[in-house]
């Protein structure tokens, strides 16, 4: 009876405990976070860019996401994760507009 | 005669042992070996603690079971933020070729933007790095992440790896960059 008792009192500040370690977060980081810079993705060299491929798909997601100060209408399509074969044509010329 | 010759030689093996663990002992305690990073360890004590790591990881990491969707662009973005933050001051990022970090550790920790590997599909090598990255390794500096990160963002960050030696200082930027929207990928 009394090792019961002592195990819930034991229990308690383990359960505190665990409930505190938490995992690394990214809003840790956001405060300090810089943003992409989207128009370094104008310099790039278009024709060599392979539109499927996921490196650029990331790419255009984050650009997408961050806006691009407002030119995300020339950039992408209304989502970066629908049909990226149809929006890779989309881009090129898109892109092949701007520069 | 040849029982004599037997106990001789156990005797003389006994002995050497005892001078051996005597010496070993008296080693240890002087303090004469140079413990300082910027002092490199002599060959065999190097090869020693190089093949011991080497096994240990292959061992430990073969049962690593790698998930089928490594190549996705939600891995490279949440991986990409999570390298940044946590691993590029050692392992660099592209344009940068060396750190405080690279040049004061001991052993100094590889450059990861480089391909030292030629691409292509390597599982052994994704299950060595997942198992890294989780579980560490030990007197080297690099930590286990596993504690505070689920599999899944570890292996988000193998995934970027396996793309990072590809990547321009301007394409890394903006697959790192957190921006203000990288909490929802956690």
């Amino acid at each position: 009876m009394k090792l019961k008792s002592l195990s819930r009192f034991a229990a308690l500040p383990v359960l505190i405990i665990a409930l505190s370690v938490q995992a690394h977060d990214p809003k840790e980081h956001r405060q300090d976070a810089e943003k992409p810079d989207c128009k370094a993705m104008k310099d790039m060299d278009h024709s060599k860019m392979d539109m499927d491929d996921p490196v650029m798909k990331a790419m255009m997601q984050k650009c997408v996401k961050d806006g691009d100060d407002g030119e995300e209408d020339s950039h992408t399509p209304s989502s970066a994760t629908d049909d990226h074969g149809k929006h890779g044509v989309d881009n090129k010329k898109s892109s092949e507009h701007q520069h | 005669m040849a029982s004599g010759k037997l106990l001789s030689c156990v005797k003389c093996l006994l002995a050497i042992a005892v001078i051996v663990i005597a010496g070993g002992a008296v080693f240890l305690y002087s303090g004469w070996y140079p413990m300082g990073a910027d002092v490199p360890h002599n060959r065999f004590t190097y090869w020693i603690l190089e093949t011991l790591r080497e096994r240990s990881i292959a061992r430990a990491a073969g049962d690593v079971e790698i998930p089928m969707n490594l190549d996705s662009s939600d891995r490279l973005l949440s991986g990409g933020a999570d390298y940044n933050d946590m691993c590029a001051g050692c392992h660099l990022k592209p344009g940068k070729t060396q750190s405080d970090f690279t040049l004061g550790l001991y052993p100094a920790p590889p450059n990861l933007t480089r391909d030292e590997h030629r691409g292509g599909i390597n599982n052994a090598l994704d299950q060595r790095r997942f198992w890294i990255i989780k579980h560490g390794i030990k007197a080297s500096g690099m930590p286990a992440w596993g504690p505070g990160h689920d599999d899944e963002r570890i292996w988000n960050m193998v995934a970027f790896l396996k793309r990072l030696p590809e990547l321009t200082p301007e394409q890394y930027q903006i697959l790192t960059a957190r921006g203000d929207d990288q909490a929802e990928h956690h």
